[in-house]
């Protein structure tokens, strides 16, 4: 412990001192006794110091007692390296900018990953939970996101208990609740009766549901309240238990109190309540075409089940697929079961179960952002290696701008490992700085991310122990990384060679710095591909979102979440319709049942009666649109016509179902053929006994719908006003554009009911919120690029300086035997070129293999991308000309007698 | 004997330096003359090897050390055994006559 306090400079500068002291006094001893003995002044101080040795080699060896060796070196090492670094600023703020950048994107689109995508849900043993998946046709019609199921299947696959300690099932919706005063729309879970006994979850307070609460339709009215919900609306008062609240006007009792942190199966989305899946047609905000909880045709809920220990989903996919196709055949035939083709029922019969791990649970945004954040983490490595590159090359290039230094020590002494370890450990120094300054500013870094993920969800920027020991070990390793080459380099010094005035050394250290600089042109060239792939995928986009969107905007409101009645609802919002359609600035105004472009589509199974009756093979995505909702859109109608205000039911009316449809041109294309189907007639469901009166009045141009990608998906359009309206969306174009517009649009609403929340949204917004991930990654993907091309640039201009440097005397020699100056440079360009040409060898092949990583979230445009390639090419060439530039005006613009003189 | 003064054997320097202090501390130079006259002259102490040794054995805590006036009222650094190398020299001395009583019984033996 002493000898490490014997480093501090302070200690150590006193024990110098002592050291000096107690040697004085024993020379001057020594001296005086031998001038009594007789000896003059002169013999006496020979004598003195022939007796004891070498000074230096004895301050030395007292040096070694005071710290262990290697110790003492180490820290002389960091000293020497710091000095060396202040020296040569431009190359320390070089290469720490490098690091610092890397490193600093690193973490934060780690701490994104950690949170997003790999942490488990807060629940008992979260590794053997898994995800049930049909694949395959169910010709179901579809109410909600991801991987869905029918309530029916989901009961009989609670009964599976070979391979599983239990299965559940859950919705999310959207419910209205009043706890007295105030009435707000809160995120709801519906959730099979096994679901918190399956989670192995306890309450905070009261009980939580179980099996019992999910028997008889209808007959549970009961919910369970989340903890924040709790403390927040209801002051975390233990008399809430057996208290009434009303969810979308029906009376529920609460029961109990969910564990504070525990957020449902979405970590990113916790539901606010509870309520057991046989109470949906009561509490759940279901519309009109969903009244069917035990139809085996209605897909809403996803399954989740919890594997026996010890099993794999492997073992437990083929344990349960003989069970899942017996369950498929009795379907098929069971009674109502649809008259499909005889490729239909293959199809259907050939259905498989699949069992996917989610230790993390299940969530809408992470299914989104799953493969940007992995391609984000991809392109981060990418740069982050290129970091390292460039930190190494700047390294062997002072390794050999300092051979001579480093021989000349040698030759005085030193020992190669003392040399090698000296530039390790200046290597460490910058590295380990560079990855500390990276974690600080991966903060920074983290939030301009979350303003792209700018999305009413629960992400955090999280720097914990977690992204710290990654940026700290990808640091580390990076420091390995950069260090070893020039250390081993200097390890391999050809002491007598070097220390002559034109050292060799060059040939071995330039082959090495070229292959660095290969290695960053490659990971630059790649991140060039990227980012052009996303720039293009984003603008194709943004022109299939052809709509007039600076004039047009959204309204929507929600009567029954205040309270109305059905047909009052419906009533309101024909009232606001005349009204908005009565403001000066609006054009045009249409009704709709919801907003496109937000992330979620219902489906219906339709049967269509054409020359034959025959079922759709999947589920048609639909929506309920009212007059003059395509021409508000600026969407062609291809053949018939819109919804026009005849068709419009009566107020007051009452309604007899759909009577009118509109489909667009892939349906046409698909179930149609080249016939037009205006005049034909559909019906909903795949039921034996659907009834087909409704008329196809028009086919209308594809455009997306969940999003801008899905444009090309079959859709159905219903009138909007067929049924009783329960609220919706306004689709409102103004003459003008934009602000000044918000205030007379909502003075009509107010004038209907001024207490009705209304939320009001421009179409460029939507726009933009649904492109948030696409943006977010070709700007990231971008910005990656720029800094890449930087580096690269940097390095090669490094690198050339060195090569001209170098070959001073050779150009001097051909320019003095008559080489052109043009050949001079084209003695640089060539071998930057070359470099060029060795990185795309390298990096094409690596574009083909990421195809597949990329490939799906790419847009009009495929993943190897002849224009793309190309331009990214040129882009490389460009930068690297900019960046030989300099050497090469250098290297032509030697004098030869100058050159030459150097010798 | 080949030669009058003979360089005393690695190792052996530590025990020197600790059994003359354990008479009273003294500093570095006195502690080399009483080592050369208390064997008379027949041991040369390398005055080199002496500071490095008596370091090692601060470092070591079997000897602290401190400043105070000499003899020639000049200060210098005394040198104190410390319990822990009254310790360690008594395991030395013992080491050493084992050590010694061995050898001797070999020379015994050959004669």
């Amino acid at each position: 412990m002493a000898q490490l306090l014997n480093l501090l400079p302070w200690r150590r500068r006193r024990l110098e001192r002592e050291l000096d002291r107690e040697l004085r006094y024993h020379m001057e001893r020594r001296v005086e006794d031998l001038r009594q003995a007789g000896a003059t002044d002169t013999d006496a101080r020979r004598q003195a110091a022939l007796e004891f040795g070498g000074l230096a080699q004895v301050r030395e060896d007292v040096r070694e007692t005071w710290v262990w060796r290697r110790l003492d070196n180490a820290g002389r090492d960091v000293r020497y390296a710091f000095r060396m670094l202040r020296r040569s600023p431009g190359f320390a703020i070089t290469a720490l900018l490098s690091l610092t950048l890397g490193t600093g994107v690193n973490a934060a689109i780690f701490s994104l990953v950690d949170q997003v995508l790999l942490r488990p849900l807060p629940v008992s043993d979260p590794d053997r939970l898994v995800h049930l998946v049909w694949r395959g046709n169910s010709l179901a019609s579809h109410w909600g996101s991801g991987y869905l199921m029918s309530y029916p299947l989901c009961r009989d696959l609670q009964e599976q208990r070979e391979f599983f300690d239990g299965i559940f099932c859950r919705h999310v919706t959207t419910v209205n609740v009043s706890t007295g005063q105030q009435r707000e729309p809160v995120r709801a879970e519906i959730v099979s009766g096994s679901y918190f006994p399956v989670l192995g979850v306890r309450p905070a307070l009261g009980r939580l549901l179980d099996a019992s609460d999910d028997l008889q339709p209808g007959a549970h009215p009961v919910i369970v309240l989340s903890y924040r919900y709790w403390m927040n609306r209801l002051g975390g008062s233990p008399e809430v238990i057996g208290r009434k609240v009303l969810v979308n006007n029906y009376p529920m009792t609460v029961v109990g109190v969910a564990p504070a942190g525990f957020p449902g199966v979405d970590p990113l989305a916790p539901p606010m309540l509870w309520v057991p899946a046989a109470m949906t047609e009561q509490a759940a905000n279901i519309d009109a075409y969903w009244d069917r909880l035990l139809d085996r045709r209605a897909a809403w809920l996803n399954v989740l089940g919890r594997l026996k220990p010890g099993l794999s989903t492997e073992q437990a996919k083929a344990g349960l697929q003989p069970w899942f196709t017996s369950m498929l055949v009795a379907d098929a035939r069971r009674e109502g079961f649809p008259r499909v083709t005889a490729e239909q029922r293959t199809s259907f019969l050939a259905s498989t179960v699949d069992i996917l791990p989610a230790p993390g649970g299940l969530s809408n945004l992470r299914g989104a952002l799953e493969r940007p954040l992995w391609i984000l983490t991809g392109g981060t490595l990418l740069l982050l290696l290129l970091a390292s590159l460039n930190v190494a090359g700047l390294m062997l290039a002072r390794g050999a701008a300092r051979s001579r230094e480093l021989t000349t020590r040698m030759a005085i002494g030193a020992t190669r490992t003392r040399i090698a370890s000296q530039v390790l450990v200046e290597s460490l120094l910058v590295t380990v700085a560079g990855g500390a300054l990276g974690l600080v500013a991966a903060p920074a870094a983290a939030r301009v991310l979350l303003a792209y993920l700018s999305w009413d969800r629960d992400i955090r920027v999280h720097i914990d122990g977690g992204v710290f020991a990654f940026a700290f070990l990808t640091s580390v390793a990076i420091g390995a990384l950069c260090a070893i080459a020039p250390a081993l380099q200097t390890g391999r010094l050809p002491l007598i060679a070097a220390l002559k005035e034109r050292s060799p050394l060059a040939g071995d250290g330039l082959r090495l710095r070229k292959a660095l600089m290969i290695g960053q042109l490659a990971f630059t060239l790649i991140l060039l591909v990227g980012a052009g792939l996303f720039v293009q995928t984003l603008a194709h986009l943004y022109d299939e979102a052809a709509f007039p969107s600076s004039r047009l905007l959204m309204l929507s409101v929600n009567p029954p979440g205040s309270g109305y009645s059905p047909p009052n609802a419906d009533r309101a919002m024909r009232e606001m319709y005349q009204r908005l359609q009565e403001v000066p600035v609006v054009e045009r105004v249409a009704a709709a049942n919801a907003r496109i472009l937000s992330g979620g589509a219902a489906s219906t199974t339709l049967t269509i009666q054409s020359d034959k009756r025959f079922v759709t093979d999947g589920a048609v995505a639909r929506m309920r649109v009212g007059p003059g909702f395509f021409a508000t859109l600026g969407t062609p109608v291809i053949a018939g016509r819109e919804f026009d205000e005849a068709d419009v039911r009566p107020p007051g009316a009452a309604s007899t179902g759909e009577r009118t449809a509109i489909v667009n041109e892939s349906f046409a294309r698909r179930y149609f053929k080249d016939r037009s189907p205006v005049g034909y007639r559909i019906g909903l469901g795949n039921r034996p006994d659907a009834v087909t009166n409704i008329e196809i009045v028009g086919v209308v141009k594809d455009i997306g719908f969940r999003d801008l990608r899905d444009a090309e998906r079959e859709k159905v359009y219903f009138h909007y006003w067929d049924r009783d309206s329960s609220g919706g969306t306004f689709y409102v174009k103004l003459r003008g554009s934009g602000d000044s517009a918000f205030a007379a649009i909502r003075a009509a609403v107010a004038q209907v009911d001024p207490a009705l929340p209304v939320t009001l949204t421009m179409f460029d917004e939507q726009i933009e919120r649904s492109l948030w991930t696409e943006r977010m990654v070709a700007a990231l993907s971008t910005g990656f690029a720029v800094i890449a091309l930087l580096l690269s640039a940097i390095g090669l201009y490094g690198v050339m300086s060195f090569v001209v440097t170098q070959r001073t005397q050779e150009i001097g020699v051909r320019l003095a035997l008559g080489a052109t100056r043009r050949a001079a440079v084209w003695l640089v360009v060539r071998d930057a070129l070359v470099m060029v040409g060795a990185a795309a060898a390298i990096a094409l092949p690596s574009a083909w293999v990421l195809k597949r990583l990329v490939e799906a979230e790419l847009f009009g445009v495929r993943a190897f991308d002849g224009p793309t390639l190309v331009l990214a090419m040129a882009v490389l060439a460009v930068v690297t000309l900019g960046g030989v530039m300099v050497p090469a005006w250098r290297a032509a613009s030697l004098n030869p007698t100058d050159a030459l003189r150097l010798e | 004997m080949a030669s009058a003064r003979f360089p005393i054997p690695q190792g052996t320097l530590d025990m020197l330096i600790l059994q003359t202090l354990s008479l009273g501390p003294a500093h570095g130079y006195a502690i080399a003359q009483r080592i050369q006259q208390v064997s008379r002259e027949a041991v040369q102490v390398n005055q080199g090897s002496l500071y490095p040794a008596l370091h090692r054995l601060e470092q070591k805590r079997w000897l602290k050390a401190a400043w105070r006036p000499s003899e020639t009222g000049r200060e210098a650094k005394f040198y104190a055994i410390t319990r822990a190398g009254e310790r360690q020299l008594a395991a030395e001395k013992e080491t050493w006559d084992r050590l010694a009583a061995a050898v001797q019984l070999i020379f015994d033996e050959g004669s």
